[in-house]
C-alpha cells in the first residue's frame, strides 16, 4: 500500500508550492476579476519543467509520473484552479502527442510545447457530444494529402489562447466510434476560427470556448495515430485527467480549509476566536477529514496508474468523491467567513465558484458513479 | 575558475522557534531550508560560472541531515556538495564555524568564495569575515554587484548616497546583498539531477582540527535568553471636529508624507 510521498517527490512538492505561492497566488483574484489568461507565465512554468510532464526527456519533458502529477496540480491549485486546469490541459495533450504521435509529429511539437512556448488544448465536446463520445459530427473529409474539417467543437480549455489543438473528429461518414480520429490543428490554420468565449461562474482565469471549423485544410500529417483511433485516444487520457481533477479539487478544498482556519483563529464574537466554539470547530474537522480522504484517494489512482494496475474505477472514485468534497468544503468556508466569505475581499467565494465545475466536467459526478457501480456490478445495467 | 557557495541550513523563517535549556535553537528537520540570504549568493555563483566557467561547489557545515539543504542547491544548478559534518562541531559559535568553514575551503581549493550577508537564524553576519579572516584573504563585503574576470573581483557596495566600488585580486571571498540577483527555482530536471551529483562529507579528522577548538566549548559566544518579539500595531485615532484635520495633517508632515 502506498503511503509516503518519496523524497524527489516531496522536493518538487514543496518547489512547486513556492513557486505557485509567489507567482500565482498574489494574482490570482485579478485574474478572476479581468478574466486574465496569464500567458505571461508559461514560459516560466516551462523552465521549471511543468509544461512537460508526461513528455519524455529526448523532446524537453520531465517523463514525471502520475503520482508526481498529482502533487504539482495539488500545489498550483491551491493558488489558482484556473492556472492549474489549463496546465493539466496542456499536459494531457502533449502526452497525447508523446504516446501516439510519430517521431517527426513530436519532434514538430513537443519540444515548443515543454519549453512553455506552444500551449496545447483539447477538443472533444460538440452541441451533441461530450460524455457520450462516439456522437462527435465535427467532419474530417480527405481530400488527396489534406483533410478539409468542417463543424464546431464546445468547451474547449483555452480556446483563443493555445497553439494547437487535438480535435477529435469525424473521418468515417459510418457514425460509430470507429469513425473517431484525432487531427491536430495549429492556431492560424485558414478555415478554423474561435467562436463564443463562454461567461462562467467560475474559471475566469482559463478561457473555455468553441472553435470553429469551415472548410478548413490542414494536411493529413496532422494525423495522430491512424484513422479510427481517435475514440482509443481520448479514452487513453480519461483516468489520468479525473485523477488530475481530483488533485486539483483537493488543492481548492485545501486552500479554503487554510483560509477558513486562520480565520477560525482570528474572528472573534462574542468575547473569543470564533474557532472556539464547537459549531465551528465541527466544520474545519470534518473539512479536514473530507480533503485527507481525497488526498489519500487521488495518491491512489495515481499510484495505480504509475503501477500499471487496473486504475479506472479508482480514478473515477477519486474525481467524484475530491470534487464532491471541493464543493463541500469550499460552501462551508464561505458559511465560516459568513459576510466576509461572501465578497470578493477574501477568495473563498472564488473557490467555491471554481470547485463547482469540478463536480461537472471530465466526466460529471454522476458518470463517475456508474463507472464506480460497473465495477462492481459489472455493465449488466447498461445505460444509454 | 573555481567557485564555492557557502550554505547554512536554517529553519524555514516562517516556523515557530523553540530554544532548548542551553539557549540552542531546536533544529526539526521538516522545517529546514537554505538559508534564503544564501539562496542569492548561490545564484550568484551560477551566473558567475555561465559566464565564466570552471566549477561550482557547495560548502556547507551542519547535521549529516544537511545533505538535503545541500541537494536543494545542487537542483538549482551547483555541480556538487561538500558537507563538514562532525558530533564535535555541536554548539559552535559564528567564529568556531568560520574556522571550520576555512579549513574546509583550504581543503577544497578556490577562486571566489560566496556568501549570504548573514544567516536567517541568527542574523549575526559575521562568518564571511571572520572566514577571511582565518585565510587571510580580503571579503568583499554587502555586494550589490559582481564582476570578475579571473584575475580581479570587483563589486559594487549600496552607500548611503550612491555606492562604493571595491576591487581585489582573487582568490577572494564576496558577501552578497539581496538586491544582486533575483535567484532561480530549481527545475524538475534540475532536482532529478541533484540525485546523482556528488555531496561528499568531511569530518574534523579530515580537516585536521582538534575537536577542542570548534563547538561549545571552545565557543566565546553565549546565548544568554531568547524572547519572542510582539509587535503591536499602534492606531491613533483623531474624532471629531476639534483640530482633527490639523492633527492628521501635521502627522502626514511628520511622516514626510506631506
Amino acid at each position: 500500500m502506498f503511503l509516503r510521498l518519496d523524497d524527489e517527490q516531496q522536493e518538487i512538492r514543496d518547489l512547486v508550492r513556492k513557486f505557485a505561492q509567489q507567482e500565482i497566488a498574489p494574482h490570482a483574484e485579478q485574474w478572476d476579476e479581468e478574466s486574465h489568461f496569464p500567458r505571461e507565465l508559461f514560459p516560466a512554468i516551462g523552465e521549471l519543467g511543468l509544461a512537460g510532464t508526461l513528455v519524455p526527456e529526448d523532446y524537453g519533458g520531465a517523463a514525471l509520473s502520475r503520482l508526481t502529477g498529482t502533487v504539482i496540480y495539488e500545489q498550483i491549485a491551491q493558488a489558482d484552479m484556473s492556472t492549474a486546469i489549463w496546465l493539466a490541459v496542456h499536459n494531457m495533450v502533449a502526452g497525447l502527442i508523446a504516446k501516439f504521435g510519430n517521431d517527426e509529429q513530436r519532434k514538430r511539437w513537443l519540444p515548443q510545447m515543454a519549453a512553455g512556448e506552444t500551449l496545447g488544448a483539447f477538443a472533444l465536446s460538440e452541441a451533441h457530444a461530450g460524455s457520450d463520445a462516439a456522437s462527435i459530427r465535427c467532419l474530417a473529409r480527405r481530400d488527396g494529402d489534406d483533410y478539409i474539417l468542417n463543424g464546431t467543437k464546445f468547451w474547449v480549455t483555452s480556446a483563443g489562447q493555445a497553439d494547437v489543438y487535438a480535435v477529435m473528429v469525424r473521418t468515417d461518414h459510418e457514425g460509430g466510434a470507429r469513425g473517431i480520429s484525432t487531427l491536430v490543428v495549429e492556431k492560424d490554420t485558414p478555415g478554423f476560427s474561435i467562436g463564443k468565449l463562454e461567461r462562467k461562474m467560475g474559471l475566469h482565469a482559463s478561457p473555455t470556448g468553441e472553435l470553429i471549423f469551415e472548410d478548413c485544410r490542414l494536411p493529413a500529417t496532422n494525423l495522430l495515430g491512424n484513422e479510427g483511433d481517435g475514440l482509443k485516444i481520448s479514452l487513453s487520457s480519461l483516468d489520468g485527467g479525473r485523477i488530475n481533477i481530483g488533485a486539483i479539487a483537493t488543492g481548492v478544498a485545501q486552500a479554503a480549509l487554510d483560509v477558513s482556519t486562520r480565520y477560525a483563529q482570528d474572528r472573534v464574537a462574542f468575547g473569543k476566536p470564533i474557532g472556539a466554539f464547537e459549531g465551528i470547530q465541527f466544520m474545519l474537522a470534518d473539512m479536514a477529514m473530507k480533503i485527507e480522504a481525497s488526498r489519500l484517494l487521488v495518491y491512489q489512482a495515481a499510484f495505480k496508474m504509475d503501477e500499471g494496475e487496473p486504475a479506472t474505477p479508482y480514478a473515477a472514485m477519486a474525481k467524484c468523491f475530491a470534487t464532491d468534497s471541493a464543493m463541500a468544503v469550499t460552501t462551508d468556508a464561505v458559511q465560516i467567513l459568513g459576510g466576509a466569505g461572501y465578497v470578493r475581499d477574501w477568495p473563498v467565494e472564488r473557490y467555491m465558484r471554481d470547485a463547482k465545475v469540478a463536480q461537472i466536467f471530465e466526466g460529471a459526478n454522476q458518470i463517475q458513479r456508474i463507472v464506480v457501480a460497473r465495477s462492481l456490478i459489472g455493465s449488466i445495467a447498461k445505460v444509454r | 575558475m573555481k567557485i564555492v557557495m557557502c550554505v547554512k541550513e536554517t529553519p524555514s523563517t516562517t516556523a515557530e522557534k523553540r530554544f532548548g535549556a542551553d539557549m540552542r535553537l531546536e533544529r526539526r528537520k521538516e522545517d529546514a531550508i537554505i538559508n534564503p540570504f544564501d539562496e542569492y549568493s548561490i545564484e550568484e555563483g551560477l551566473r558567475q560560472q555561465e559566464k565564466h566557467g570552471g566549477e561550482t561547489i557547495v560548502l556547507s557545515m551542519g547535521p549529516a541531515t544537511a545533505t538535503d539543504t545541500i541537494r536543494k542547491a545542487l537542483a538549482m544548478g551547483a555541480d556538487r556538495g561538500v558537507l563538514v559534518s562532525d558530533p564535535a562541531l555541536a554548539g559552535s559559535d559564528a567564529v568556531a564555524t568560520a574556522r571550520v568553514l576555512a579549513a574546509a575551503l583550504q581543503k577544497i581549493g578556490f577562486d571566489l568564495v560566496l556568501f549570504g550577508s548573514a544567516a536567517a537564524d541568527a542574523y549575526g553576519g559575521i562568518v564571511p569575515s571572520a572566514v577571511a579572516e582565518f585565510l587571510g584573504l580580503p571579503l568583499l563585503s554587502f555586494a550589490t554587484k559582481l564582476d570578475e574576470d579571473g584575475t580581479t573581483a570587483k563589486i559594487e557596495r549600496q552607500a548611503e548616497v550612491g555606492y562604493n566600488t571595491v576591487e581585489t585580486q582573487t582568490p577572494a571571498l564576496v558577501s552578497v546583498m539581496k538586491s544582486i540577483n533575483e535567484p532561480r527555482y530549481p527545475s524538475m530536471k534540475g532536482i532529478m539531477q541533484s540525485k546523482k551529483k556528488t555531496i561528499d562529507t568531511m569530518s574534523l579528522a579530515d580537516l585536521g582540527i582538534e575537536s577542542g577548538t570548534v563547538g561549545a566549548g571552545a565557543s566565546g559566544e553565549k546565548a544568554l535568553s531568547a524572547e519572542k518579539i510582539t509587535t503591536q500595531r499602534k492606531g491613533e485615532i483623531y474624532m471629531g471636529n476639534d483640530g482633527a484635520a490639523e492633527r492628521v495633517v501635521a502627522f502626514l508632515v511628520e511622516q514626510k508624507v506631506l
